[in-house]
């Protein structure tokens, strides 16, 4: 058992011990009811199940939960899909997806949604030129699986948030 | 269905279970163990019994366990199937990953076997220059005992690579649902001490 501290989407949970053998993705899901992560593959080789990690200097990356353990997120400050929108009000990126259509079942979506935040925010500290925007936004999006092909409009949807500020977000 | 013929359903079923069954028994590894250094004791020429030497620590070397990490790109492969590694991840700057997707990220200090995630607190793909991937093990035998493209290493040094290195020393602990590298690392690390000690000759070809 080890003892797990952690914050959530700005909220600290714990100390509460957990099991050596819980996986990040259980934590969430049984443990704290916050079933907008997803289990998908299993494996981390859909992404469905990424959250945002928050590093001490204000940078920020993604990780699966489902193959990692519980105990790795001790001490962490993490982002999950429940955290983006505030009062009710959806970001921009958010809005973007539902306006592209970009996901139909959904089950991806938290992940596709964690992922491109994370490049927003780093577009927002380093800047890229238009003509490396759509490099950026494949290489930022890969690896994340969308079984019903919403890759493309995942990727418009990305595209016209950065277009739409482009003094924070290109060089 | 008259009962006869259900009995030869039932029996070409058996036969063809039975056949693909022996056909994956026949297609696993033979052996799972090195061979002691004594082995080679009755090779008189010190050259060949050094090659020999090298070729039956060419198990290791060439073992999933260890060319996945040693890539000829800059994707590491992964499973016993040296599949591409999934989701898709690239080595970086310094072999720990990209700026947005450290190795670190995923594979933990130890081994997490109910994500199925292997893990060490060094988790990382050798550097370029020592690609075995693809390499027949004369050209690896000739990689690794270059300081150019095995660390800057002397070949004395690998013997404390390969034998005690806790990084190198998890292919033979790789965690659920991977085999381990041929032996154990000790018995490696004893293949490297005598090939070094016979004049770390190459095999041909």
């Amino acid at each position: 058992m080890t003892i797990l501290a952690l914050t959530i989407n700005g909220r600290e949970h714990g100390p509460r011990e957990v099991r050596d053998d819980l996986t990040m993705n259980d934590f969430l899901r049984e443990y704290l009811g916050m079933t907008g992560t997803k289990f998908g593959c299993g494996a981390a080789q859909c992404l469905s199940c990424a959250v945002i990690v928050d590093n001490a200097d204000g940078t920020s990356y993604t990780s699966p939960t489902c193959i990692v353990p519980a105990r790795s997120f001790d001490g962490k400050a993490i982002r999950t899909v429940e955290g983006h929108a505030s009062n009710g009000e959806l970001t921009a990126l958010q809005k973007a997806f539902i306006n592209h259509f970009a996901f139909q079942c959904g089950y991806c979506t938290a992940g596709f949604l964690n992922e491109a935040q994370v490049l927003l925010e780093r577009l927002a500290r380093k800047p890229v030129a238009r003509a490396e925007l759509e490099q950026t936004i494949a290489e930022a999006l890969d690896g994340h699986i969308c079984r019903c092909t919403g890759y493309i409009k995942y990727h418009e949807a990305v595209r016209d948030v950065v277009l739409a500020d482009p003094q924070r977000y290109l060089a | 269905m008259k009962s006869e013929t259900r009995f030869q359903i039932f029996a070409s079923v058996a036969a063809l279970t039975l056949s693909g069954l022996t056909g994956y028994a026949a297609s696993q590894p033979v052996s799972n163990t090195l061979a002691s250094p004594d082995s080679f004791a009755s090779i008189a020429d010190t050259d060949a019994r050094s090659a020999a030497i090298f070729t039956e620590l060419g198990k290791v070397l060439t073992n999933p366990r260890c060319v996945n990490c040693h890539p000829a790109g800059d994707r590491p492969r992964q499973t016993d199937q040296s599949r591409l590694h999934q989701p898709p991840v690239a080595r970086g700057v310094d072999g720990h990953g990209t700026e947005t997707m450290r190795c670190s990220i995923c594979h933990g200090d130890a081994n997490f076997d109910p994500g199925r995630m292997p893990g060490h607190p060094e988790w990382h793909l050798a550097p370029r220059e020592m690609a075995w991937e693809g390499k027949t093990l004369a050209e690896i035998c000739a990689q690794i005992k270059d300081p150019a493209r095995n660390g800057g290493r002397k070949v004395e040094d690998l013997i404390h690579h390969i034998g005690t290195d806790t990084l190198v020393g998890w292919a033979w602990k790789p965690g659920f649902g991977r085999s381990p590298a041929p032996g154990t690392q000790q018995q490696a690390g004893a293949l490297v001490d005598a090939w070094v000690k016979t004049g770390a000759a190459c095999p041909a070809g």
